[in-house]
This record gives C-alpha cells, structure tokens and sequence, in this order.
C-alpha cells in the first residue's frame, strides 16, 4: 500500500517535471516563431496586396 | 460577420479601411451639432463645410486638435457615426485597429478605445502614427536596416526610425498644417488688417504657400474683412510673405526631425544617407517642405506615393494580418 502511494508520488512529481521541462524547452522555439511571424507579415510581399488595392482603387477613381 | 475595420483618426481627415475591401471612407474629422440640443446635425465634409458660416445654433468643430482629444464625448459621438456609416451596428461587431499620435496620453487612450468599443467594436486596438506610416509607405521595415518616415498631420508632426519592425527613435512635436493656417491667419489680420477665415487661410497655404524658395511663384488675391472698417477687402499676397509668416512652424517641424536623426544608432544613421527619409501626411504636400529639411539635414528627403492614405494602409495592413502583428499595438507585450 505504502509502496503503491511512493509510487504514484513519484509518478506525478516525474510528470510534472517532464511537463515544466516541455514548456520551457518549446518557449525560446516559440518567441523565434512568433517573431518570424512577425517580420514575415511585414514583409514587402506581404504588403503587396493592400497597397496594390488601394492603388488600383485611387488609380481607378482618379480615371473617371 | 463584420469585416474588421482600421481607422486613421487624424486632427485633419479620417479614413477607414475595411478588411478585403480597401479603404471605404475618407472624410475631414469634423461634425456639426446643434448648440441648444447638442444634436449631430452633419459629420466629415458636409459638416467641413459648414466651418465659420454656420448661424448661432449651429456649431462645426474638430473635436481633434494638436493630435489631442478636445472633447471626449463629440470624438465618441463621431466615432460612432462613422463606424455606423460603414455599416457596424450591435449586430456586426468588427475588431478595430485605430491609429493614433504617439504622444497620445493614457486618458485619451483608453477614450479611443472606449470610445470604439460603445460603437459597437469587439476589440479596439491602437496603433501609433509613424509605424503605421512606415508600414503604409512600403518602407523595407522588416530588414535590419535605418528607415526614417516624417509623418505631417494636421495636429502633429512626427519622426521615427524604424528597423526590424519596431521603432528605434521617435519625435513628436503638437505643430502641424492647422499650425500653418493658423500662422498664416494671424500675419494677414497683423500686416494687411484683414480677418480671414480657418478655410481661406488653407487655400492660400495650398496655393502660395511654401517651406523653402521654389520655381515659378506667384502673388495671390486674399479677401477678408477689414479689421477698422469691417468692411469686406481685398489684399495682394506675395509667396514671400507667406514663407515668413509660416517660417516658425516650418522651423519647429524641421528641429524634430534633425532631434530625431540625433537620436537613431549610428549604424542605423548612415543608412539614412543611402536610404533617405520618406515623407507622408497631408502636411508634408506644403511645397519645399522636402528641400527645406533636406537642405537642413543634409540628408535626402523622398515623398511617399500616397502621402494621404499611408496610415491608414498601415493600419489596414495590421488588420489583415491581425495575429502576427499584434505585437505592435499600443500596450503590448513583445
């Protein structure tokens, strides 16, 4: 009985240190991702559509 | 479902992007209300023409002046109606990115916000001017590079150094092309003792108004009334005058530039010499205003292809791409 409770014990306490040392192993890859997210979508092809809209828009009223 | 809106709430005009669709409305950031019942009576250009012919009751005004909040309730009252007039209502509830000056204070913040939420906006985020700009005039701001835009509102003028998608050096000064109107109003009432109006002085800024000498100028008419007669007159004014009477302004806009250019990294400062800064904002269409601040500078000064829209593109661009830019709102964690 005594045994079976150590174990379960250890069994959680080894859970949560996988757990802990999951999350802070993913947290630098995730800054990297989010930060390339980041520049990605500021990226001139990135902007391309919106600008070209409203270009093509303004251009557009400009002709009538 | 609502299309997610951006909104370049500026001192001057206001313009609205609309998620997929470009921009939908574009309009001076004026409203009309009746004085006894605080009624709206006409927002944007209706309202704009309204300014200084208006018969007692009546009252237009710019509940946005030196980029600052003049009066929170009409602001909220002109948020509302133009969130209305591109079709939110309680029903449709659009995120909303709204660009504002930097200098922006807490209170005024969290009354743009709150402002748009009442409207009926599920999130209001805010966006400061000169990244939006950057972002709006296709500045290469994702590359670890020095890119100086100068961004001349109606209220404000600001200058900022942008690299890798963020703002390294920043300048912002409460003078703007109202500031010029404004110079210009107070020199003709001083040398010629005539009154024009808030309008008349901006037809003049636009048609003989400039920072620096240029080509080819001519005198312009001016009508107004006569301050001792108080009968109407007319003056013949000369581009020189102009340029003198609007020279303290110009000068305030061109020390935050070369403060701002102090400010930016060295690494970052010789590519500005390459690169050159880029100017947007309907006040920096005033003309010599580029080799005003190229010649001070010694740095080369370059117009952006859509001046008047490039905030608000920048603001758009952040709502289409709302989850990997939100990083650059206002009060975010990076």
């Amino acid at each position: 009985m005594t045994l079976a409770i150590v174990l379960i014990v250890v069994a959680v306490f080894v859970l949560a240190l996988g757990l802990i040392l999951f999350k802070r192993s993913r947290q630098p890859e995730d800054g990297v991702a989010s930060f390339r997210r980041h520049i990605d979508a500021l990226s001139p092809a990135a902007r391309r559509e919106v600008i070209d809209r409203v270009q093509n828009a303004r251009d557009s009223g400009k002709g009538k | 479902m609502a299309r997610d809106l951006a909104i370049d709430l500026g001192t001057a005009n206001t313009l609205v992007y609309m998620k997929g669709r470009g921009i939908v409305l574009n309009e001076p950031s004026v409203i009309a209300l009746n004085r006894q019942t605080g009624e709206v009576l006409a927002t944007g250009r209706e309202a704009w023409q309204m300014i200084g012919r208006t018969p007692g009751y009546i009252v237009a005004v710019r509940p946005l002046r030196g980029g600052a909040i003049t009066d929170f309730e009409i602001t909220e009252r002109m948020i509302r109606l133009l969130l209305q007039r591109v079709g939110v209502s309680r029903f449709t509830r659009p995120k909303v990115v709204i660009c504002v000056p930097s200098a922006i204070t807490e209170v005024e913040r969290r009354a743009v916000t709150d402002a748009a939420r009442r409207a009926g906006a599920a999130d209001a985020q805010l966006i400061e001017q000169p990244m939006a700009a950057a972002i709006g005039a296709d500045l290469p701001i994702d590359e670890p590079v020095g890119n100086m835009v100068i961004d001349v509102g109606g209220g404000t003028s600001e200058t900022a150094v942008i690299s890798l998608g963020g703002v390294v050096a920043l300048e912002a000064v409460r003078v703007g092309s109202f500031d010029i109107d404004a110079a210009i109003q107070n020199y003709v009432r001083r040398e010629h003792g005539i009154a024009i109006g808030e309008r008349t002085a901006e037809e003049i800024k636009v048609a003989i108004g400039s920072a620096d000498p240029i080509g080819d100028e001519n005198e312009a008419e001016v009508r107004g009334r006569d301050l001792m007669s108080g009968l109407p007159k007319t003056v013949l004014l000369a581009p020189e005058e102009i340029r003198f009477a609007i020279d303290d302004v110009v000068s305030s806009i061109v020390a935050s530039v070369v403060r701002c250019l102090a400010k930016a990294p060295p690494e970052l400062a010789q590519d500005f010499l390459v690169r050159g800064m880029y100017l947007v904002g309907g006040g920096g269409l005033l003309r010599g205003l580029a080799q005003r601040i190229e010649r001070e500078t010694k740095v080369p000064v370059r117009m952006s292809s859509m001046p008047l829209e490039a905030v608000v593109l920048g603001a758009g661009h952040c709502i289409e791409h709302y989850e990997a830019l939100k990083g650059m709102f206002m009060g975010a964690r990076r």
